[in-house]
């Protein structure tokens, strides 16, 4: 589990210059995703290589660099508002928290700095776009009337001293001593005001009054604005030409090099889909590319035509991509200072099919045609090649713009540069507008500011920008949340522990959020069975080779490269059924896989559609209207082929013997098992008090039609199905050998106890059990218990989980509700077949039996963890940690990012999706490779940062952060919250800055019900924690 | 009269569900997801039930043609000269796709009838329920697949003018109604290929589809005027002769054929992604799986087909005809099965894929054969349905294959490896990645050429306005902005 120690993002220097490009290169592909081919999900921090930057200084970049939001739109932490998921007072606490933010410092003399920004918080007072203000000043009355929510009185009032002022001061303009100043603004009143006021005859009514008023305001404040100069706006122009060129002449050079580039990748990446292979490919990317384009296209894209000859020169003159690339740079004119942004740029532009080519170079263990060493180099150089000839010909079609490429930016800066002022001073003005309403400063106050005063206003208003509102928002947000479960587990700490005395039965689970419900409702149910949480690969990280799979895949979390190799053989008895079976499956494969390819051929295809097409709208109309009857058939006709039931783990392997996927390095020795064995109860402080029976869950999902599938398994088996892990654990924790080599270290396993692997599937709620065969007699009656129970908590788990499916209607009987999460998982239609972890929000590290009969509503992470088991120097949960918090931590700033920015950090949405050379998906055609979650897994997700809730104490928290640099980085970077419960007391320090200060629980009250069911039934949406309590009540 | 009721349904069901979501649209009256799904389900249902029930009434009865007309909408008496009724039968087509009403001229009685009529026979019938049982599937799929989805009631409004076009056009007993529903169904199409219209890659792709299918329909528009022109009608009966399909026999000359068979082959190519305008097809993929199976994998590819099979007695005056279609399905599929064999990725491999086996029917309408394509365009438009809804599965498909095989598959052994040098082979591996460079040579020699044209001739204008109204003085920079937009 130390393997778990990333590859650390290196430090941002600004000694660019001297580094080389080739290091410069590889250190910005740390910006890249980390999603490798789908088919094992990686639940990693998409910003993972920012994580050496504080969260908010991050996110502060992304908008720049990866183009994505940091946060949810203002709009919609305005409604979380109106439902009081945010409240003022952790808005002004979050504003208070600033460093040097001073709320009571009056601004402009006119208002508290807080109130101005509360202000600004609670009304959507910035126009948007240009084109949005433009169309708001013409097309409605925002200049003419108040705003809606202004009050009578306010409006009244403010009229009112308009008026007075008009007249006081009009009849002055008539005398002509007058300063300057005061003749502009006389100017500017005049022009507000219609002509018959100014005659001195005529009389308005309130509304025509209304409209001077804001009319005199929108004047004075442009006026006012057009000798403001914008302060901290930085206008510093794009470095990469295509932006530029964008922007002037809103042809996008990367559409063109994306539809060539994209087309080269989805080819050179191919794991096997398309028939014929790449030319070449064998001599990596650069050459392929140059062997396949430098032949003549003289039907190929006009602005592609002189590439040919451009690439037969690189190839007679023999350069290397790397001298490619730097002739490129240097054509294109990038000056050493700009290398790093440019390189950034080009880079992340096609960040997809960048990062698909860097994890196929850096993890070839996880990919069958794997690309060789340096072959993003290539790829950028290829990239520069193709953009170099795409702005020669835009600019030439666009601008006509001859000239050589590194002079095109200063082209494009002097001859295009249109700064249509009126707009940005319409456009900082409107805010300041929407201000003075919500405060009630009339246009006399804002006349009368003077020019310090009116600058320190406006800088006021324009240094709250949009991503400093929506941080505020996002941290307040966060803030009730971590309050309301920091109190909650206060709450349910001060109370005793709850575990029974001699457990009947022990239930180990996966860490994963899914689970707690699955825990609950097994307490529920049983309250003799207690349960514990370990990370879903139970310390057994291997390559995993099911029988009757082709493949080893990797069973540990997708940072861990695997160092053992596991196989699974069908029983001696049954080798013949298996031998036969096989050989009718290969059969059964070669014919399915003849007839799909020979749809696609084209005499094949015509014989095979003419004579047997007819016959397919059985199974289209079958799969598509009778799901769950042709779902029944098809596993039946699976069944007669299927590997024969009874199989072995080939566990062990001669000591001595070096571990590989060969006949003799499969398993593990001896003493490896007993270091697995007593690590996995160690970390969860099942060390005493075993039930004789003790069952060990995997997890994994099943679906149907979703390319995604990876992403429901187990995120601690980098998306697999954990039920191998949980297996082997159990073999070795069955072994007498084992057990009397833990003994020996002072782990005492009664004889009578028994340990059984099982898979839990958390689409259909099924519990699928390995090595029946061999429990014994005497524990047959335990097994029926846990069969049973296991049963009943199926039904329960299924209810819960239904109430977020809004096709599933909340009055569902438990009967219907499992049966509705089965269908689920068999309709080819279901894009969300369940909703994995998301709305995960906690995690807690401890024991169970602090928090037992706490209600978290799926929302949270749990790890066993005993502190009094621990040593001094907090050895285990240091090791815990080390998985636990970058795991966590990952999945959950995953599912935080990609529900901000479903377009930019996940995927989007499933339905256009593309599979793509077997290794990810596009939208549509051509695009992109899309990694992250789809919007179909992250709807109902809250984004929040996770918060730690560790049974510890703070100067073992801080001890561990100071060893464990991936641990310390999260923590001490704030990329997930953090705070400690004290293992004695109900006492909670929370993280902040950099050290642990006491919590005061904001209340002692929390919700109380009899059982889960009486919480949630009748509600979708996320429910606040609750005790639940069982019918005594204790 | 049963039948004639039957025929109404076949017709009505799916306008009716066009009404009610475009009403519902017009008037902003919110459906919930599922009472749309219903209505989506209850039209294709009726729709195919009423089939049914026509097929079983023509099989019983040995029937062989239905027509069944809706009566006269206008009723003109006939004072105009040929030139007039030209001119009126353009109006018409133009105004045709809004009012939804169906013009027929009647040449015998010298009078304009405009009357809906639509035939049941042989191929209508068959093409009517394979339309009915792909759409609803596809609904009911798309049912749940676009559960909250934004775009989901948009979804079902194009759905509803795709299966109200397909319809139309599969029973249209006039060119005029043919044209309707094939305008119909293009409309729909490419709103659905730019369906996610917050990306830029959709509406792009959504726009060349359209433009396409402008070029191809005018072929298809000319073709029709010319066919009044020489028959009189624009009745398929009056036109193809009293034989029931496949069995008429046109009525005009065999250059006359040449000429308008010539206009529908194009008009066909265009429907159907034959070259030179295949570059469509894989771009089309950009909407929702289901709008991408049923109606660019499936149906919409087809009807290219369809609109031969329908006039085939024309093409069955002309052998050099007859030849133009089997060379341009010839060529189509040679171009299909290489571009097939270079696609990553699954939809653009499977849309390649159709493109052979529309190349294939293409070519067996050519050799006149009339019911083998018939036969081959329902069993293609299943199997494909099922293969591209299916799509997302591929990851799945192929690990269980590979378990089954207990190796990776099998690299499949081209002929070409033994026939062709390195070389050749490396060049066919360029070719069919540029996908026959068919687009860019589309946009190099035929639209950058109009597109220069129409520059030149607003370069031209703006000077001409400038010298006329005098100001020569702002003639410079007028000539530059005209320059850069």
């Amino acid at each position: 589990m130390t393997a778990t120690t990333q590859e650390s993002a290196f430090p941002e220097t600004d000694q660019t210059a001297a580094e080389s490009t080739e290091h410069l290169i590889r250190r910005l592909a740390d910006l890249l995703p980390l999603q490798g081919p789908i088919t094992a999900f990686a639940f990693l921090n998409p910003l993972q290589g920012m994580e050496d930057q504080p969260f908010i200084e991050a996110l502060r970049q992304v908008g720049d660099i990866f183009g994505c939001q940091p946060f949810l739109p203002e709009g919609s932490y305005r409604e979380k508002m109106a439902q009081g998921r945010i409240t003022v007072d952790d808005l002004n606490e979050i504003m208070a928290e600033e460093s040097g933010f001073d709320g009571d410092h009056k601004v402009a003399g006119l208002v508290r700095h807080a109130s101005l920004r509360m202000s600004m918080l609670q009304h959507s007072i910035n126009p948007g776009a240009e084109h949005e203000r433009r169309w708001m000043i013409a097309e409605t009355d925002a200049i003419q009337r108040f705003r809606s929510e202004i009050s009578h009185s306010v409006r009244e009032r403010m009229i009112d001293s308009t008026h007075q002022w008009v007249s006081n001061v009009f009849p002055v303009s008539a005398a002509s001593s007058r300063s300057d100043s005061a003749e502009e603004l006389m100017d500017v009143v005049q022009d507000a005001i219609p002509r018959t006021l100014l005659g001195g005859s005529g009389t308005l009514d309130e509304n025509a009054w209304e409209s001077v008023t804001l009319a005199l305001l929108w004047r004075l404040l442009r006026s006012r604005m057009q000798r403001t100069p914008s302060g901290s706006r930085s206008s510093k122009s794009p470095v990469r030409h295509r932006d530029l060129l964008l922007a002037v002449s809103s042809e996008d050079s990367d559409r063109l090099v994306h539809e060539v580039l994209i087309r080269f990748c989805s080819v050179f990446l191919d794991q096997g889909y398309a028939q014929w292979k790449l030319p070449h490919r064998s001599a990596g990317f650069f050459h392929a590319f140059i062997s396949l384009f430098s032949s003549s296209g003289f039907f190929t894209n006009r602005w592609l035509r002189p590439v040919a000859t451009e690439l037969k020169r690189i190839h007679t003159a023999g350069m290397s991509a790397m001298d490619s690339l730097e002739e490129s740079l240097s054509l294109l004119g990038i000056a050493p200072h700009e290398k790093e942004s440019f390189v950034r740029g080009s880079l992340l532009a096609l960040r997809g099919w960048a990062g698909m080519i860097w994890q196929t170079e850096e993890r070839p263990d996880r990919v069958y045609i794997p690309s060789r060493h340096g072959t993003l180099i290539e790829f950028l150089a290829i990239r520069l090649i193709l953009e170099r000839y795409a702005l020669q010909w835009l600019s030439r079609e666009t601008l006509d713009y001859r000239g050589s490429l590194d002079h095109l930016r200063e082209f494009i800066e002097t001859h295009h540069s249109e700064k249509d002022t009126e707009d940005t001073v319409e456009q900082r003005a409107f805010p300041i507008l929407q201000l003075t309403q919500l405060h009630g400063w009339t246009p006399q106050t804002i006349a009368e500011l003077s020019d310090a005063q009116w600058q320190e206003l406006v800088h006021a208003v324009e240094e709250f920008s949009s991503f400093e509102r929506r941080r505020v928002f996002h941290l307040a947000f966060e803030r009730k949340l971590m309050r309301h479960a920091l109190d909650s587990v206060a709450i349910r700490a001060s109370q005793p522990l709850i575990s029974p005395k001699t457990p009947q039965l022990q239930v180990i689970t996966c860490i994963d959020a899914r689970e707690e419900s699955f825990r609950r409702h097994l307490e529920e149910v049983a309250p003799g069975v207690e349960t514990f949480a370990n990370a879903g690969f139970f310390g057994v990280a291997m390559y995993y080779r099911g029988a009757g799979e082709a493949h080893y895949t990797a069973l540990c979390p997708v940072v861990v490269q695997p160092k053992y190799w596991m196989v699974e053989d069908v029983v001696y008895a049954l080798t013949d059924s298996g031998r036969q079976r096989a050989r009718a499956r290969r059969l059964l494969g070669t014919a399915e896989h003849s007839f799909n390819t020979g749809t696609r051929g084209s005499l094949t295809g015509a014989v095979l559609t003419a004579l047997l097409g007819p016959l397919f709208t059985a199974p289209l109309v079958g799969r598509i209207l009778f799901p769950r009857l042709t779902a029944k058939m098809h596993r039946t006709a699976r069944g007669f082929v299927a590997p024969p039931p009874i199989t072995r783990l080939r566990l062990e392997r001669p000591e001595g013997t070096p571990a590989g996927p060969h006949d003799d390095g499969i398993g593990f020795t001896l003493s490896e098992m007993v270091n697995m064995a007593e690590r996995a109860l160690r970390d969860i402080g099942l060390t005493s008090g075993f039930a004789p029976l003790v069952i060990i869950l995997g997890h994994g999902s099943d679906c149907l039609n979703n390319p995604h599938e990876s992403a429901y398994h187990c995120g601690a088996c980098s998306g697999s199905r954990g039920g191998a892990n949980a297996r082997a654990m159990a073999a070795m924790l069955n072994d007498p050998r084992v057990r009397r080599q833990l003994l020996a270290r002072g782990l005492e396993v009664p004889e009578e106890t028994r340990f059984l692997g099982g898979l839990h599937h958390t689409a259909t709620e099924a519990v699928t059990y390995f090595d029946l065969e061999l429990l014994p007699a005497s524990h047959m009656r335990q097994l029926h218990l846990a069969v049973d129970i296991f049963g009943r908590v199926a039904e329960r788990n299924a209810h819960e989980r239904c109430r977020r499916f809004e096709t599933a209607r909340l009055d569902f009987s438990p009967a219907e509700a499992l049966q509705h999460v089965d269908d689920r998982t068999e309709d080819l239609a279901q894009t969300r077949p369940e909703y994995g972890n998301s709305t995960n929000a906690v995690c807690f590290v401890g024991r169970r039996s602090r928090i037992r009969g706490l209600y978290l509503d799926r929302r949270s992470f749990m790890m066993s963890y005993d502190a009094s088991q621990d040593t001094e120097t907090s050895m285990i949960l240091a090791r815990i940690l080390a998985a636990v918090i970058p795991v966590c931590e990952g999945i959950n700033m995953l599912y935080t990012l990609s529900s901000i920015d479903t377009r930019g950090w996940g995927c989007g949405t499933k339905l256009p999706h593309n599979i793509t050379s077997l290794l990810g998906v596009m939208d549509g055609a051509a695009s992109d490779l899309r990694p992250g979650l789809p919007w179909q897994g992250v709807d109902i997700h809250e984004p929040v940062r996770l918060l730690f809730i560790i049974e510890s104490t703070p100067e073992a928290m801080l001890r561990i952060m100071d060893q464990d640099l991936t641990v310390g980085r999260i923590c001490r970077n704030e990329w997930a919250q953090l705070a400690v419960l004290d293992p004695n007391s109900s006492r909670i320090q929370r993280f902040v800055n950099g050290e642990f200060v006491d919590y005061q629980p904001s209340t002692t009250e929390i919700a109380r019900a009899e059982s889960s069911l009486d919480w949630y039934r009748g509600w979708r949406d996320n429910l606040p924690f609750a005790l639940i309590q069982g019918k005594n009540g204790s | 009269m049963l039948v004639q009721f039957a025929g109404i349904m076949v017709v009505i069901s799916p306008a009716a569900l066009l009404a009610v979501l475009g009403l519902a649209t017009l008037f902003r009256i919110p459906l919930s997801e599922r009472s749309v799904a219903r209505y989506a389900q209850a039209s294709s249902s009726i729709g195919l039930i009423a089939s049914l029930c026509i097929l079983a009434y023509m099989l019983a009865m040995n029937i062989r043609h239905v027509p069944l007309e809706l009566g006269d909408w206008v009723h003109l008496e006939n004072e105009t000269t040929e030139a007039d009724k030209d001119r009126a039968n353009a109006q018409q087509a133009a105004t045709r796709e809004i009012s939804e009403t169906e013009i027929a001229e009647d040449a015998n009685t010298q009078h304009f009838h405009f009357s809906l009529k639509f035939v049941f026979d042989r191929l209508s019938v068959p093409f009517a329920i394979m339309s009915f049982v792909l759409c609803g599937v596809i609904g009911a799929f798309a049912f749940r697949y676009l559960h909250l989805e934004e775009g989901y009631y948009r979804f079902f409004l194009y759905y509803s003018i795709f299966q109200l076009g397909m319809i139309i056009s599969s029973l249209a007993g006039t060119i005029e109604t043919l044209f309707m529903g094939w305008e119909l169904v293009g409309l729909s199409s490419a709103l659905l290929v730019a369906f996610f219209h917050d990306r830029p890659a959709p509406v792009q792709n959504g726009l060349r589809v359209w433009s396409v299918y402008r070029v191809a329909d005018a072929a298809f528009l000319i073709a029709a005027l010319t066919l009044h022109h020489l028959s009189g009608s624009g009745d398929f009966e009056a036109l193809m002769g009293k034989g029931d399909w496949p069995g008429g026999h046109a009525t005009i000359t065999e250059n006359q054929a040449l000429l308008v068979g010539s206009l529908l082959l194009f008009a066909a190519a265009g429907k159907s992604a034959l070259v030179p305008f295949s570059g469509w097809l894989p771009r089309a993929m950009e909407g929702p799986t289901p709008s991408s199976a049923v109606f660019y994998g499936a149906l919409s590819v087809h009807l290219g087909a369809f609109l031969l099979l329908r006039v085939s007695p024309v093409l069955e005056l002309s052998p050099i005809l007859c030849g133009m279609v089997v060379a341009l399905g010839l060529i189509t599929m040679i171009f299909a099965a290489m571009a097939a064999r270079v696609q990553a990725d699954v939809k653009s491999a499977l849309s390649y894929a159709s493109l052979i086996q529309v190349s294939i029917i293409v070519i067996e309408i050519g050799l006149g054969l009339r019911y083998i394509p018939l036969i081959h365009i329902i069993g293609h438009a299943c199997v494909r349905t099922l293969q591209l809804v299916r799509a997302p599965s591929l990851l799945k498909d192929y690990s269980n294959l590979e378990n089954a095989l207990g190796d990776h598959l099998p690299d499949s052994r081209s002929v070409g490896r033994r026939w062709w040098s390195p070389t050749m082979r490396a060049r066919f591996y360029r070719f069919a990645w540029e996908r026959g460079y068919l687009d860019s040579v589309l946009d190099d020699f035929v639209v950058r050429p109009f597109v220069n044209i129409f520059k030149w001739s607003d370069r031209m204008e703006r000077r001409w306005t400038t010298f006329l109204s005098g100001t020569s003085g702002t003639r410079g920079t007028a000539d530059r902005e005209t320059g850069e937009t």
